[in-house]
């Protein structure tokens, strides 16, 4: 789901991504949350939150942070790299209603928040703690954000992540066994192995969904499998 | 005059006497009906007495041809065996692909259709010179192929032979019709055959159908076969179905130990990338195909075995069994005793499920036991020991042991799961919950659509209700053509094309809507005939485990359906399939199905 500024222009987004209208602009993280929180009440007890300007966030980091605020505070705030991240953190939805409040009374930043619910703040070791998060973002570049054209140059120049792919059956073409390439892309792995993502192939991202959307973008660790799309017998 | 590629009759035989009498089919019927699947629906409507024990004389059983067949077009000389199957007390179809097809629509008839019994084990003889028997006391307990061999033999050159193994002549509840070494394998029809002690039915062609249009039909035919060597096809060509097991095992649709896991660690062992290196032997083809998806594997002690992923799927990671010779050998038994691998590699998995808890009496037969596979299938087929239990599939078999074990009873309606993983394909767990002939992927693909990528596969909703319908008409078009399903990538606007075809070779001006509307009363016709034998609403519906025991993915997301998940899409299938709250159809639509002339 992406909160936006009502009637804010958008990139092309998957189809399964849910758009809300912010319907008050200019009020800051806080009024974000409420709409957010608010929009995802009714099917979920804990949100990860996250600002749309973190190239590098990777689903591990997720992950630790959700695994953090299911143990029972409000918020599970990570303290990465020297900095409290807010828009990195997990929340319980049922705080939209202390959000909302706030924003009422023009307390507008997150640490009003934090002051009024139970936080549990995780630290660069605690966040490491997680063996998963270690192996696949050691220095914590999930909670980077691109603020000025430069750092999205340098964003833009990393390499590509490393990720693993697979092809099976009639794909395999004597390719067989998991493929260590860089790839920032389904489509890019795709061509990493050879192939190209047509009406005929598809692919599975770690085992899970199936996709046809080259754009999907791969994390350091991801494994893409190819397969005929013609399954069945 | 009939319509093009029909002779507008079935022929109905007296197993007990070989009497024959005809039954004009009109061009309206056929048209409404097409012809195998959808034509053996309204057959089963028609002959098949309200209520029959389908293993008794008067149980009517169908081999039913099609337009397509005799025609160029590739993968159509396939036909339809019908009747009302001995497992699941259901209608059931099982289509099969050879010569048999081409031979038995050219004996004159749209549909031979067989009631009665003989009073010794016979072979019917169908040809120009008419209908009689021979006998056949020579053939008991011979493997189908074997009686083939030895019945062309005596008959000569020209006879097109399907037959039945030990386990048809002795009433298992999932035995085979076999045919030039292919099987009509679901829902136990080789039972019903031995019931009317027929070891066999021969036919030879003494007639001819053209086509409306040979010059059209002659053109599609060519433009088809180039199409059938396209990306489409490759899979099928290069490796076969088997090329689903290493896939399906990565994305967690491989139904092991009973569906007690989803991936199974000794897939690599039994892949098609692996066999394919170290083991094939050959790649046929079906009669009139031009895609040739059997792969023909070497077995330990040389002995041939035909390899297709469900085959593996039920015999080797169903029972927990990674040997690829062992698991070859069950799939050989099972060819020669006659057996469904489907249904006996499921029920199998269920007794072994069963002996390790206690349930049943059977310390050797235990998950990954190579040994107690064999000897379990020798059992079935024999009808002896453990085999008298497991002869009557799991639905049955667990209503006998009790003890909780029908909640791991993999069924519906009494039909065995296929390797296709509910929880992870929830719109194919829809569409083998309300599918007429139970737990099936042939005329039920709507893993297809889970797998396009389309939807979230481990969730359910509208896109899986609608992806079920689609995939659901679609099958009851190409098995009525009859076409094969293998062929179906080929079409980008499926309907349309098939409209195409089937103009050229009738005549008619049908067009893709008009076929839309065929699918729907073919589907609705199955529905009605189980309805009128006794369907309940709750039949519509899987097993337990699959509603009470989530599967985590590799992802680590946790796949559930949860039955208020399912009851959702039930009531949305029932809903645009215009059938009431309970998935009855409307009372007045006996008329709309043809029915009712």
């Amino acid at each position: 789901m992406v909160v936006r500024a009502a009637g804010q222009s958008l990139p092309a987004l998957p189809s399964a991504v849910e758009v809300v209208d912010d319907p008050r602009e200019g009020l800051g993280p806080v009024q974000g949350l409420a709409a957010g929180l608010t929009a995802v009440a009714d099917r979920a007890e804990i949100a990860f939150v996250c600002s749309t300007d973190m190239p590098f966030l990777h689903p591990a980091f997720a992950r630790r942070v959700l695994r953090a605020a299911a143990e029972g505070p409000d918020v599970a705030l990570p303290v990465a790299r020297g900095y409290p991240q807010p828009l990195a953190a997990a929340y319980r939805t049922a705080l939209a209603a202390v959000a909302e409040r706030l924003v009422r009374e023009q307390r507008l930043r997150p640490a009003f928040l934090f002051d009024e619910v139970v936080v549990v703040r995780l630290d660069d070791a605690a966040l490491r703690a997680d063996p998963m998060l270690a192996a696949l973002d050691p220095d914590l570049d999930s909670v980077l954000n691109v603020n000025e054209p430069a750092d999205y140059e340098a964003a833009r120049a990393r390499p590509a992540p490393e990720v693993t792919v697979q092809r099976f059956g009639a794909l395999a073409d004597g390719h067989r066994g998991p493929q260590p390439v860089r790839a920032a892309t389904v489509a890019g792995a795709a061509a990493a192995a050879g192939l190209a993502l047509d009406g005929h192939v598809v692919a599975a991202l770690n085992g899970d969904q199936i996709t046809r959307d080259g754009e999907l973008p791969l994390a350091r660790g991801d494994t893409v499998f190819f397969l005929s799309a013609d399954a069945g017998g | 005059m009939p319509a093009g590629g029909y002779f507008g009759r079935a022929l109905v035989v007296d197993a007990g006497t070989a009497a024959a009498s005809v039954l004009p089919l009109s061009d309206d019927l056929l048209r409404a009906y097409l012809g195998g699947a959808g034509l053996g629906a309204w057959l089963m409507h028609r002959l098949a007495p309200p209520g029959v024990d389908p293993l008794a004389p008067e149980a009517p059983l169908a081999f039913v041809f099609s337009p397509l067949v005799g025609t160029p077009l590739t993968t159509s000389a396939k036909f339809a065996v019908v009747a009302k199957s001995p497992l699941t007390g259901m209608l059931n179809d099982a289509l099969s692909s050879s010569h048999f097809a081409i031979s038995g629509k050219l004996t004159g008839n749209d549909a031979i259709v067989i009631r009665g019994a003989c009073r010794r084990l016979s072979v019917l003889l169908v040809d120009g010179d008419g209908v009689r028997l021979a006998d056949a006391a020579d053939l008991s307990g011979l493997p189908a192929a074997e009686a083939e061999r030895r019945l062309r033999d005596r008959l000569g050159r020209g006879w097109r032979i399907a037959a039945i193994g030990p386990a048809g002549e002795r009433g298992v509840r999932y035995a085979t019709v076999s045919h030039d070494g292919r099987h009509a394998g679901r829902g136990g029809l080789g039972a019903v055959l031995g019931a009317k002690r027929l070891k066999a039915v021969a036919v030879r062609a003494s007639a001819k159908v053209p086509s409306a249009d040979p010059q059209a039909v002659l053109g599609a035919a060519r433009d088809l076969r180039a199409r059938s060597f396209g990306p489409a096809t490759a899979k099928y060509r290069e490796l076969g179905t088997l090329a689903n097991l290493l896939a399906f095992n990565a994305i967690s649709t491989l139904p092991s130990r009973n569906f007690q896991t989803a991936t199974f660690e000794g897939a690599p062992q039994l892949a098609a990338e692996e066999l394919a290196q170290l083991r094939t032997v050959t790649r046929n083809s079906c009669a009139s195909c031009t895609i040739g998806c059997e792969h023909i594997y070497r077995a330990k002690g040389g002995k041939q075995a035909r390899v297709e992923y469900e085959n593996v799927f039920a015999l080797g990671p169903m029972c927990g069994v990674s040997d690829p010779d062992a698991v070859l050998a069950a799939s050989g038994r099972c060819d020669e005793l006659g057996l469904d691998t489907i249904s006996a590699g499921g029920t199998i998995a269920w007794a072994m499920e069963c002996a390790e808890r206690g349930l049943i009496d059977a310390p050797w037969l235990r998950f990954g036991d190579a040994d107690a596979l064999i000897r379990a299938l020798g059992e079935i087929g024999a009808r002896q020991g453990l085999g008298e239990l497991l002869a009557e599939g799991t639905r049955r078999a667990s209503e006998r042991v009790g003890g909780g074990s029908a909640a791991f009873a993999m069924h519906v309606k009494g039909l065995e799961l296929p390797g296709y993983e509910p929880r992870t394909l929830q719109g194919m767990a829809l569409g083998l919950a309300v599918n007429s002939r139970g737990a099936d992927h042939n005329r039920s693909g709507a893993y297809e659509a889970d797998l396009s990528g389309d939807y979230d596969r481990m969730a359910g909703g509208d896109a899986q209700v609608a992806g079920a319908i689609e995939t659901e008409d679609r099958a009851a078009i190409m098995d009525s053509l009859i076409l094969c399903k293998f062929l179906r990538g080929v079409f980008t606007e499926p309907f349309d094309e098939w409209a195409t075809l089937l103009a050229a070779v009738t005549g008619w001006d049908t067009d893709g809507p008009e076929l839309r509307q065929t699918a729907r009363r073919i589907v609705l016709a199955k529905r009605a005939f189980n309805i009128r034998e006794g369907w309940q609403p709750e039949d519509d519906w899987l097993p337990e485990r699959l509603l009470s025991e989530p599967i985590t993915v590799a992802s680590g997301r946790v796949a559930a359906l949860t039955p208020g998940r399912l009851r959702g899409m039930i009531d949305g299938y029932y809903a645009a399939r215009g059938l009431d709250s309970e998935g009855r159809p409307a009372p007045a639509s006996g008329a709309d199905l043809h029915l009712t002339t």
